[in-house]
């Protein structure tokens, strides 16, 4: 007598049928595998700048002032602002909550647009001096790189802010996977640029 | 014999007696989400860029059959040559053939009706003609010719445009390898059937977790390699210029964060594909299942290690040892994986089949690639040997005597599930003898001419050597003919191959468990998984062989004596 086949089947979410569940358990999945792999790439340009400074004497090199602190950190602090921001309104919306969704989404993205005005401005203002070095170059090379992914995902998550503002997702788990996505990613901006801002603005 | 129950659950349902229909050729030129097309869509072009490679590596040696210049118009012309062979082989033949198997067969062992996202799947496979296109359209421009290693300063300063292309091809590539990965891992996370265990998975699906988890983690360090050298060469950075306060050991050791995992990423799903062809032929369980499975993590984990011993002769002497340390370390779980087959086909029923024959030769290779990958990890020796053949010979061992004969066991072993037909059995042993002999006696004489002192990347050498060349690339010119063969049997077996059945190897794995080729979903409802994927010899596992047998092909039953 066979005894070891286990003839059971998966039990279903309850709310959500079972490929629905399973398409939200693969993107979940999916969405941290992703982060995980994608971070890397912000980590391989973190190695090359630790690098490049044992080339020079001194961190920041003889001659080259160091980069002012103030304003990095406040785009920072609007950065993780946003992020909160943008978890809230997704909570928001799960519970039932339009409204609280497009206020706090409204102003994350505004918080967004401000922190990567600033960078900008870093990224336009960096000295000759500092520009005549790797100091200035990876600066350039690490703001500008993450200003990419930032601006991407800021324009999913408009996207999904438009959606929402035309009704496109009515709450709850499975049809808010857009809006579960877009904050993950926002999320991942977050974290890839405190890795870069206690690299390039604290560690000398 | 006791009469066993043996719920199919509904593999049989719709299928009993019915042939599935083969996907028009057509269907494979179009953009599709079937895993199964996606699979043969990457087999097929993955082929065509090994014939390619391939052509290439025939002019390599007719250039070196004389210690004179005399096929290649210069030094940088064979420069480019051999840079564009290794890209090729690698980047556009040996990793998307993985991707290959991977795609037909992983989501048919874990009983899924497909990957976990089948648009990301054909999204990562349509990047890979694009990218093909610009990395060989370079080729043609002002070609690259730092070799696939693409080192600056010859990747900056001494390379044309075709290297820009070069850059900007891989960059795609590495992008359609991190979506795969991706795919990968989620669907054999979240798409078994419930009875499949991860102590119960085939193990090719542990070697394809284990080698998409080292692409995932990987490969974003080249993809950041890469946009420093594209920086480098377009926007005038100097990241790699140590004259603008840049170091070209900084892409050394990022490019080899990415590369000598990306050996694994060639070579552990062969070495899944051996698990599967040795118990199946063998008719034997995988001799330590648990530990072939963790040996796959192992040599993941330590495969993150050991990357600056490619940078033995420039790296900082303090660090030498430490490196050769974890190089050899990871023979560890390589040579559990080489004990767990030798102890499955040990006293097993063998059949020396084909794909079987391509397992055992990628058994007697491998353990050449990987002794001497022991000797290379030697500091002393690595530094006597260093650019020379002898580095040539083993990396060949290890990616074309374990890597492509691995393919070929695969191909040999899967292609009458995924045609339907069986492929020539005759003409396969062959196509075998002709790679055996062509493969060894190309290679492994490149251990001596190496030691003696021939350096690599060279179009011109030491007359003391032409002997040894000419042999080397006789045997070459066989190697390459016995490709021939293999696209004979192909073809041929494609069109007039015997009816496979859906079960001709009597393999006890899911995929076997459905008709050949099998139906767009795979299965008519959710399969159930025989309890051990390996559990030949008794008495359960011929009842559930039967069972499909019956079901599928309608033959009559054996018995465990069979």
């Amino acid at each position: 007598m066979m005894t070891s086949y286990v003839d059971r089947q998966e039990k279903p979410k309850i709310g959500l049928d079972r490929d629905a569940a399973l398409r939200l358990k693969n993107n979940r999945l999916g969405m941290t595998i992703f982060q995980a792999s994608w971070i890397m790439v912000f980590f391989a340009i973190i190695v090359v700048n630790w690098q490049l400074r044992f080339s020079y004497v001194q961190w920041p090199p003889a001659g080259v002032a160091p980069f002012d602190l103030l304003l990095p950190s406040i785009a920072t602090l609007a950065l993780l602002l946003s992020a909160l921001l943008a978890r809230r309104g997704w909570a928001g919306l799960r519970r039932g909550r339009l409204g609280e969704f497009l206020a706090s989404w409204r102003l994350a993205i505004f918080l967004g647009v401000g922190f990567m005005a600033i960078i900008v401005y870093e990224f336009a203002t960096v000295s000759e001096a500092a520009l005549a070095t790797q100091y200035g170059i990876t600066l350039r090379l690490m703001t500008g790189f993450h200003f990419v992914h930032a601006l991407a995902i800021l324009a999913v998550m408009l996207h999904v802010y438009r959606g929402a503002g035309a009704g496109a997702y009515r709450g709850g788990e499975h049809d808010a996977w857009a809006i579960e996505g877009a904050a993950k990613l926002w999320y991942f901006v977050a974290v890839a640029w405190i890795l870069f801002y206690v690299v390039l603005y604290w560690i000398r | 014999m006791a009469t066993i129950a043996v719920p199919l659950g509904g593999q049989a349902e719709g299928h009993q007696a019915d042939a599935v229909q083969r996907p028009a050729l057509s269907e494979y030129l179009r953009w599709s989400v079937d895993h199964k097309i996606i699979g043969v869509q990457y087999g097929v072009a993955s082929f065509l860029f090994f014939i390619i490679g391939g052509a290439m590596a025939m002019l390599i040696r007719l250039e070196l059959w004389t210690p004179e210049l005399d096929v290649m118009v210069s030094g940088a012309a064979y420069n480019s040559l051999f840079t564009m062979h290794g890209t090729v082989m690698i980047f556009l033949f040996i990793i998307p053939m993985w991707a290959a198997f991977g795609n037909f067969v992983v989501p048919l062992q874990l009983g899924a009706k497909d990957m976990a996202f089948p648009w990301l799947n054909a999204f990562a496979f349509w990047l890979i003609p694009p990218a093909a296109i610009v990395v060989l359209l370079g080729y043609f421009v002002t070609p690259a010719e730092a070799g696939w290693t693409s080192y600056p300063p010859l990747s900056t300063l001494f390379s044309g445009d075709g290297q820009t292309l070069w850059a900007l091809g891989a960059h795609l590539l590495g992008i359609s390898s991190i979506m795969g990965s991706i795919n990968f891992i989620v669907t054999i996370f979240n798409m078994r059937p419930p009875q499949m265990t991860l102590w119960r998975m085939p193990l090719l699906c542990w070697a394809v977790l284990a080698t998409s988890i080292i692409a995932v983690m990987a490969t974003p360090f080249l993809a950041g390699a890469l946009t420093l050298l594209l920086l480098d060469r377009v926007a005038g950075t100097t990241f790699f210029d140590a004259a603008g306060g840049g170091d070209v050991l900084l892409w050394q050791n990022i490019f080899w964060f990415y590369s000598h995992p990306a050996v694994y990423i060639m070579v552990l799903p062969g070495m899944g594909v051996l698990s599967e062809v040795l118990s199946v032929h063998s008719r034997k369980p995988v001799f330590g299942y648990r530990m072939v499975g963790l040996s796959s993590m192992g040599i993941a984990f330590v495969g993150f290690t050991v990357w600056a011993h490619h940078m033995f002769t420039s790296l900082q002497p303090e660090l030498r040892i430490p490196f050769m340390i974890t190089t050899m370390i990871i023979a560890v779980p390589t040579g559990i994986k080489m004990f767990s087959w030798l102890g499955t086909i040990w006293g097993g029923k063998i059949r020396f089949t084909s794909a079987m024959l391509f397992a055992l030769g990628f058994m007697s290779m491998f353990v050449i690639g990987g002794i001497t990958g022991v000797m290379l990890a030697a500091l002393p020796f690595d530094i006597h040997v260093h650019d020379t053949y002898f580095v040539v010979s083993h990396f060949h061992f290890v990616l074309f005597g374990g890597s492509v004969f691995a393919i070929y066991a695969a191909l040999y072993h899967w292609f009458p599930k995924i045609t339907g037909r069986m492929m020539n059995e005759r003409l396969g042993r062959i196509h075998f003898a002709f790679t055996y002999f062509g493969f060894l006696f190309t290679f492994f004489p490149m251990h001596i001419v190496g030691m003696l002192g021939m350096p690599r990347r060279v179009a011109v050498y030491d007359e003391a050597f032409a002997n040894w060349n000419q042999l080397i690339s006789f045997s070459a010119f066989v190697l390459g003919f016995s490709t021939f063969i293999v696209i004979y049997n192909i073809i041929r077996s494609y069109y007039r191959g015997p009816v496979a059945g859906a079960n001709p190897w009597r393999a006890l794995t899911l995929e076997w468990a459905t008709t050949s080729p099998p139906p767009v979903t795979n299965f008519a409802d959710d399969p159930i998984p025989f309890e051990d994927p390996y559990g030949y010899g008794t008495e359960a596992s011929v009842a559930y062989l039967n069972a499909v047998e019956a079901a599928f092909d309608g033959r009559e039953n054996r018995t465990i004596l069979d």
